[in-house]
This record gives structure tokens, C-alpha cells and sequence, in this order.
């Protein structure tokens, strides 16, 4: 088993690549590409990993790294696959696509290829929004949140959908392996990537990469957002394997969204009444994933007063 | 017309800075445009933005190839990028330099005005950014705009987007910067080499701009050759670590998104590579004992 301390010194994904300073997808690549090692193919679709990480002539990946559209991770990944076998050579072939490179426009293919069960391995930097294009909306932008497009005006502040449940509609392939990773655990993190490297079939690893700019928050602070979102519920850190689905850190107590909320300028409009529709969001999410049997409720379930943007379809889908 | 360029780093607001100068001279009853220069850059990364202002109706649309001003929010810029391409003998330039005039090399002779913006913006504003400090400089080394107009105008933009008190205190930035800037003469030394680009005819491009590594007159190119992009300059604070307190737990080593520290001596120590920090301070901000700080300026 990989430790920090036994983790690989080199860098295949080389200093001198033009993220933003604290990019939490940039320590996310890094680190899970020392852990899958040199003889790994990469792939990656239209995105910031794939601006930061090659600039044509230039390049910050040492695996070999193809790079064609925005829409065909899954499929790309599969043909890759089929070429390196047809060959008789043994590689990994990862994909590294955003959250708007899976869950709206890459879902299908994706989904194509977990359907197959191609021995590929998916991987989501989930930023909660098209970052490279400049911040728009999502499938995996959460409640409240503002983006150039969900913005922040005076009946309506921020974005009115809840995030996508992305790992129910993947493990819903029955898949061998999908697991969520946060940069901030890294020895839940490196576990993880081990796991999948060494599995046969198609593996999907979710990881939840801050933003600098598109969360607007300290370069300093993206790191510890990430601890901050699983104590809190916003982001919880699980396992499914061969059908069966494990908790892999149970936070002590649940701690309130505003603690999370606060540290984010896409945050900071939010309402008391919008923050309480977050947290019943997160509460349903926590019960399902924390509550041993037997146990009650952690959360009191509040009823929100009328809100705009929140209709009954809204309620029926996401709780009370 | 009066034509000006910008350079900056990404975040720093050398766009914003351009637009709101256009605004300052049409409150003069001027004509003004601004616009970016489009890119994929990132925070840090360095970027442009142009601005032209006329008595008249603008109808270019270029780049300002020729400029009668170069305003530089970032003296870092100077290592790697010729700053003066282009402008004309009689044209000035505005910097935020902690330096005098006199002591900086443009490589070019020109009436140049200085202003520790960061240091203005770092006491007013609570972060590093210099885009309406140098709009006070700019006023002053040039005279195009008022420096009244300027704090209007600065008012106006960023009290409509962050809330009249911060735009207070950006006006207040741009008038205290006005008043301190140095004006003088350049020195014009060094010899600034662009960077050379590759530039292959399409014969020489490999099929499906498949590319291995190898070294051209640009440089390294392909497989891992960003390793030739020193990223330095983009950081205005920088980690000094504490070699008796570190337990060499290894996690500013783990989350450091640069890959800049790295593991030395039989893999007993660490080190810092300062040309990759961009001085984000997530080693600072994750060291369970505190071994980290960051200190401003070059270590
Ligand atoms: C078909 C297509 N539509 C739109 C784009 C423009 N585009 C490039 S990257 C990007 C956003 C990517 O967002 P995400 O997948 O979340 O990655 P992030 O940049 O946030 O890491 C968009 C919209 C494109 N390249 N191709
Ligand atoms: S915009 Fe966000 S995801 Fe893109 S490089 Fe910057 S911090 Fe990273
Ligand atoms: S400040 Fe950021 S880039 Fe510099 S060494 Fe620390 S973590 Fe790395
Ligand atoms: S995080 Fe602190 S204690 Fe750990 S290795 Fe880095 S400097 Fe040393
Ligand atoms: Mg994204």
C-alpha cells in the first residue's frame, strides 16, 4: 500500500504548468498521476486541466497525453484502450475531465463506456462549474451558488438547482469500482487511486477540486475548503465496489453549511432562508449516507417558507 | 489619439484598469475605448489590455502596436517580457516598482513614473491589487485623465460591483498613489530578447500534432517541457520554512499544487524551488506545526 511517505518523488506532471496559484485540480492531477505512475496513457477533453497542462508546443504531462474534443472522454478512453491491447501493451488508460466535461456534455459517452465496462479509468475534477470558459453553471454546481450565469440579482440570487447526484447515475452501471476523494485526505485519496489503478473494468473516481477564481476564495484556504465540505456534508467521502456502497470517513458531528458557506465568495449573497434550503439539502444527504440503522434523524428537517425558484417538482425531487 | 497598453498578471486587474481609465476620459467629454487581449491566461499568468482615448469618434480596432503610454502593474514582467516594445521616443511609461526610475532598466531611455502600488494597495485596499493605484500613477505621469475623474470613475465601477465603501477606498488608493509617484528617466541598458516561438512549416508538423520531446530554437517542446516556464514572478509572497520545527510530515509536500518542494538528501529533507511557487500559501495554511510562513518579496 502507497503511503505519503512512500509516494513516487517524480513529477510526471512537471512544475511550470500555468494553473492559477492553489488550484485544487492542479494538486488533484499531481498527485493521483504519482500514484498511477509511468505507464499510463492520458486523456483530456476541453477543460482548464487541459489550457494549464498543454499549451501546444508545451506540456506539463511526461506519460503520453491526447487531447481531441470536449464531449468524448468515455469514448476516447475506450479507443485508447482497444489500440494499447490490440498492441499487447499493458498501460492505464486514465481519463481527467471536469464536472462540465461529465456530468452535461461528456455524460453520454461516459455512460457508454461504464455501460461496456471498458477497462478504463474515469476520472472527475469536479469544480462545480465550466471554469475555463470563464464560470458558468453546471450540472455539479451546488444550490446558491453563484456563476456568470446563475448571478446574483434581487429576486433571484444564484444558482436554484441542486447539485447533480453524479455517483448514483455511475455506480447505477454497476460498475466495479466509483469512489469520491477530496485532495485534503490524502491518505483516503492515494488509498483510493491505488485501488482503482489495480481494477479491472471500468473505474470512476470523483474528486472535488476547489477553484480559486470560481469559488472566489484565498489561494491559501483550498485546501482546507475541502475538509471543511465533508465535515459539513457538502461533499461526503464513499466507496462503491461490486455493488455494495461504504462510507470511508465518517465526519464526528455534523457541522452547519455556513461554516463552508463563509469561506466562499460564490457563497456570500446567499439568504438565511436560502442557506436553511442548503442545509435540509445536505441534511436528507447526510441521514442517507451517516445515519447508522436505527439511529434518528441527525438533522431537523425544517419547513422552508415559499420560495421563489423552488417549485413543488423542486420539493417532490429534493426533499421537503 | 492617445494610445496605451497594459501589462499585468492575471487577477490583477489590468483589464479593469483599462476600462476604467476609457471611463474616466469620457467623464472628461473624451472618446475612449478599452479592451483585453484574449487568452486562456490564469491568475498569475501574464496578460494585456489596450485603451485609446481621442477628442474624436475611435475607429480602430487593433492592438496598440505603437503606444504613447506602457503602464506596468507588475515589475516582474521586466525579466521576461520586452514592456516597451513599440512605444514611441516621446511616449512614458507607468510601473509599480518599489524602485526609482533612474534605477529601472527598460531597455529604453523614457520618461518613466514609479509607484510602490502594491505596497499602497497592501495598506488601503488589505490585498495586492494595484489596478487603481496605478491609475493615480498614470494620471500623474501622464496628465491624459484628471486624477478628479480618475477617483470618480474608480467610484463609480467599483462601488457599483463591491459596494460604495470599496470604492472609496480604491479612489483613495489611486489619489495616494498620485501623490507619491517618482517621475524620472529609465535606464536603457539591458538588451530583451522575446522569446523566440516555434514556428515549423506544416511539413515539418507531426501527424495528428503528435509531438515527443525535443529542443527547438523556442526551447523544449512536447513531453514535460513546461519544466522551462520559470513561474516565479507570479507570486508576491513567498514560504520560508523552519528547518528545527518541520517533523517532515510531508504534507506541504503532498498539496503543493506546483510540485515546487521537493524531497532532497536521501529523501530526509525538503526544499523549496522558488522558480515554480507562485505563492499560494496552501504549505503555509496546512502545516500541522507551523514551520511555514510566507514573507513577502524574493528569498
Ligand atoms: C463542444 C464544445 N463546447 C464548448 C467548448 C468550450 N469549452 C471549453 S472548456 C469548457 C468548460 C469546461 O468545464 P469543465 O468540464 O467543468 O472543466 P473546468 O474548466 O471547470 O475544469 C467549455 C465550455 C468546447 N471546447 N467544445
Ligand atoms: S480557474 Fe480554477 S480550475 Fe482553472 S486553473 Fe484556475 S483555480 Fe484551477
Ligand atoms: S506557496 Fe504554494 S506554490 Fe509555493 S511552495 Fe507553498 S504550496 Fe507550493
Ligand atoms: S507540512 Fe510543515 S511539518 Fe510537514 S513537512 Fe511541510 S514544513 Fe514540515
Ligand atoms: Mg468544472
Amino acid at each position: 500500500m502507497i503511503t505519503i511517505k512512500t509516494l513516487s518523488d517524480e513529477n510526471l506532471f512537471t512544475a511550470g504548468h500555468t494553473a492559477c496559484p492553489g488550484c485544487g485540480v492542479a494538486m488533484s492531477i499531481r498527485n493521483a498521476i504519482r500514484v498511477l505512475g509511468k505507464d499510463t496513457v492520458v486523456y483530456v477533453p476541453a477543460s482548464c486541466a487541459v489550457v494549464f497542462g498543454t499549451t501546444f508546443p508545451y506540456g506539463a504531462w511526461k506519460v503520453p497525453f491526447f487531447h481531441t474534443a470536449f464531449e468524448n472522454t468515455g469514448a476516447c478512453l475506450t479507443g485508447m484502450q482497444a489500440a494499447f491491447e490490440i498492441k499487447g501493451k499493458h498501460v492505464i488508460s486514465a481519463g481527467f475531465a471536469g464536472d462540465g466535461g461529465t456530468y452535461d456534455i461528456g455524460l453520454q459517452s461516459m455512460s457508454g463506456a461504464a455501460e461496456r465496462n471498458d477497462d478504463v479509468l474515469y476520472i472527475c475534477l469536479d469544480n462545480e462549474a465550466y471554469m475555463n470558459t470563464g464560470i458558468q453553471r453546471s450540472g455539479g454546481t451546488p444550490f446558491g451558488a453563484w456563476t456568470t450565469t446563475t448571478p446574483v440579482g434581487k429576486k433571484i440570487q444564484g444558482n436554484r438547482r441542486f447539485k447533480k447526484n453524479l455517483g448514483d447515475i455511475v455506480t447505477a452501471h454497476e460498475i466495479p469500482y466509483y469512489a469520491t476523494l477530496s485532495i485534503g485526505h490524502p491518505l483516503d485519496f492515494i488509498r483510493k487511486v491505488e485501488k482503482a489503478k489495480n481494477i479491472k473494468g471500468f473505474r470512476f473516481l470523483h474528486m472535488f477540486t476547489p477553484c480559486v477564481p470560481g469559488w472566489k476564495i484565498d489561494p491559501a484556504k483550498s485546501v482546507e475548503i475541502t475538509k471543511r465540505a465533508v465535515e459539513s456534508g457538502m461533499w461526503t467521502l464513499y466507496e462503491f465496489e461490486n455493488g455494495k456502497k461504504k462510507i470511508t470517513y465518517k465526519p464526528g458531528k455534523m457541522k452547519s453549511v455556513k461554516d463552508y458557506l463563509l469561506m466562499q465568495g460564490r457563497f456570500r449573497h446567499m439568504s438565511e432562508e436560502d442557506i436553511k434550503i442548503l442545509q435540509m439539502w445536505v441534511c436528507k444527504k447526510w441521514n442517507l449516507h451517516y445515519k447508522e440503522k436505527g439511529e434518528p434523524d441527525i438533522c431537523e428537517i425544517v419547513q422552508p417558507e415559499e420560495h421563489h425558484g423552488i417549485t413543488e417538482e423542486h420539493r417532490e425531487m429534493h426533499g421537503p | 489619439m492617445f494610445e496605451l497598453r497594459f501589462h499585468g498578471r492575471g487577477g490583477q486587474g489590468a483589464v479593469m484598469a483599462a476600462q476604467t481609465l476609457a471611463e474616466a476620459a469620457v467623464i472628461e467629454g473624451n472618446y475612449a475605448v478599452a479592451f483585453p487581449f484574449f487568452g486562456a491566461e490564469r491568475r498569475g499568468a501574464p496578460v494585456l489590455a489596450f485603451a485609446r482615448i481621442d477628442s474624436k469618434k475611435i475607429f480602430s480596432k487593433t492592438q496598440v502596436y505603437v503606444p504613447d503610454c506602457v503602464v506596468v502593474l507588475d515589475d516582474s514582467l521586466l525579466d521576461t517580457i520586452d514592456v516597451v516594445s513599440g512605444i514611441k521616443p516621446e511616449g512614458s511609461v507607468v510601473i509599480n516598482s518599489k524602485e526609482e526610475p533612474d534605477e529601472i532598466d527598460l531597455g529604453k531611455e523614457l520618461r518613466t513614473g514609479a509607484i510602490d502600488a502594491t505596497s499602497v494597495a497592501l495598506e488601503i485596499l488589505k490585498a495586492p491589487i494595484t489596478n487603481t493605484a496605478i491609475l493615480g500613477a498614470l494620471a500623474r505621469v501622464t496628465g491624459i485623465v484628471k486624477i478628479e475623474s480618475i477617483e470618480e470613475a474608480v467610484k463609480t465601477r467599483f462601488g457599483e460591483r463591491l459596494g460604495a465603501r470599496v470604492g472609496e477606498r480604491n479612489a483613495l488608493a489611486a489619489r495616494i498613489a498620485y501623490e507619491k509617484t517618482v517621475i524620472g528617466i529609465s535606464k536603457g541598458i539591458k538588451k530583451l530578447e522575446t522569446k523566440k516561438q516555434w514556428l515549423p512549416s506544416y511539413q515539418e508538423l507531426p501527424v495528428g500534432g503528435a509531438l515527443i520531446e525535443g529542443r527547438t530554437e523556442a526551447g523544449l517542446i512536447g513531453p514535460g517541457s513546461f519544466i522551462e516556464n520559470k513561474v516565479s514572478g507570479w507570486a508576491t509572497f513567498r514560504p520560508v520554512r523552519d528547518k528545527a520545527k518541520c517533523t517532515m510530515c510531508l504534507l506541504c509536500w503532498f498539496y503543493c499544487p506546483e510540485g515546487t518542494i521537493v524531497r532532497i538528501s536521501d529523501r530526509g529533507d525538503l526544499m523549496t524551488n522558488y522558480d515554480y511557487c507562485k505563492g499560494c500559501g496552501v504549505c503555509e495554511n496546512e502545516c500541522p506545526v507551523d514551520a511555514i510562513k510566507m514573507v513577502r518579496g524574493r528569498v
